[in-house]
């Protein structure tokens, strides 16, 4: 045979000679891996399924809301109730994707010892939300007992923006004294 | 800063999974229209979830107050 005879020799010098590779150095790079528990873009992504991302983050009444509204914003549409529930649908859609998202950002900051942004929106110090949901309620209840006639409303919903932006713009002013009292 | 009491959303959906399973059983005996019933009675979940935020901001101010 022509081929030259395995040696090993030659192999096995070559591991012994060479020097080990130098360590890495430490530094701010070299923190050891955590894998946080919920993906944020994975819980977003399960929300083109309104609810779904609820459920990955394991807020399984939340899931149920969003779901309901969603399907009932769609039925009432269909069933001749354009006003309000057809600007609904998309405000639920998106709303849910977004609540998704932020949920597995607070379930990763609880797991990290941080403080989740979901514990913040539960301390909601004013009234405003639980008074808005109340007279939600109360008005399309009366208008579904023929006690009230919300479509003659319509007109008037651009009100409606207009008191969400005064309360946006009272709520940062707020803030804002807030933060100054507090020495900032 | 304060915890909340209870959690609203959470009371508010287990009420209306309770009163859904009245109803659905009362319908299923031909005691009643489910659908038309809900159709009309929907907003009293709002209602509800609407008024347990505004206990849950008391109890957390009462219990700020104490504290």
């Amino acid at each position: 045979m022509s081929s030259t005879p395995f040696d090993p020799q030659s192999h096995s010098a070559a591991p012994a000679t060479a020097a080990p590779p130098p360590p890495l150095p430490a530094g701010p790079g070299s923190a050891p891996f955590v894998r946080l528990p919920k993906s944020p873009g994975l819980a977003a992504f399960l929300s083109l399924f309104p609810g779904l991302g609820q459920v990955y983050n394991g807020r399984i009444a939340r899931a149920f809301v969003f779901f309901f509204a969603w399907v009932g914003s769609i039925y009432l549409t269909a069933t001749g109730h354009e006003f309000p529930f057809a600007f609904m649908i998309p405000f639920v859609y998106l709303f849910n994707i977004i609540d998704a998202w932020k949920g597995a950002n607070a379930a990763n900051a609880r797991f990290l010892g941080g403080r989740s942004e979901p514990d913040e929106q539960l301390e909601i110090e004013s009234p405003v939300w639980g008074g808005s949901l109340v007279l939600f309620g109360v008005l399309i209840l009366f208008n579904n007992l023929g006690w009230l006639d919300l479509a003659r409303l319509e007109r008037w919903w651009p009100l409606l923006l207009i008191a969400i932006g005064g309360y946006f713009v009272y709520a940062s002013l707020e803030a804002r004294k807030a933060a100054g009292g507090s020495g900032e | 800063m304060t915890r909340s009491a209870f959690s609203p959303e959470g009371v508010t959906f287990g009420v209306c999974l309770v009163a859904l399973g009245v109803l659905g059983t009362l319908a299923n005996l031909g005691k009643l229209e489910l659908l038309p019933l809900l159709r009309t009675y929907w907003p009293l979940s709002l209602v509800l979830w609407g008024a347990l935020e505004l206990v849950d901001l008391m109890l957390r101010r009462s219990s700020r107050g104490r504290s």
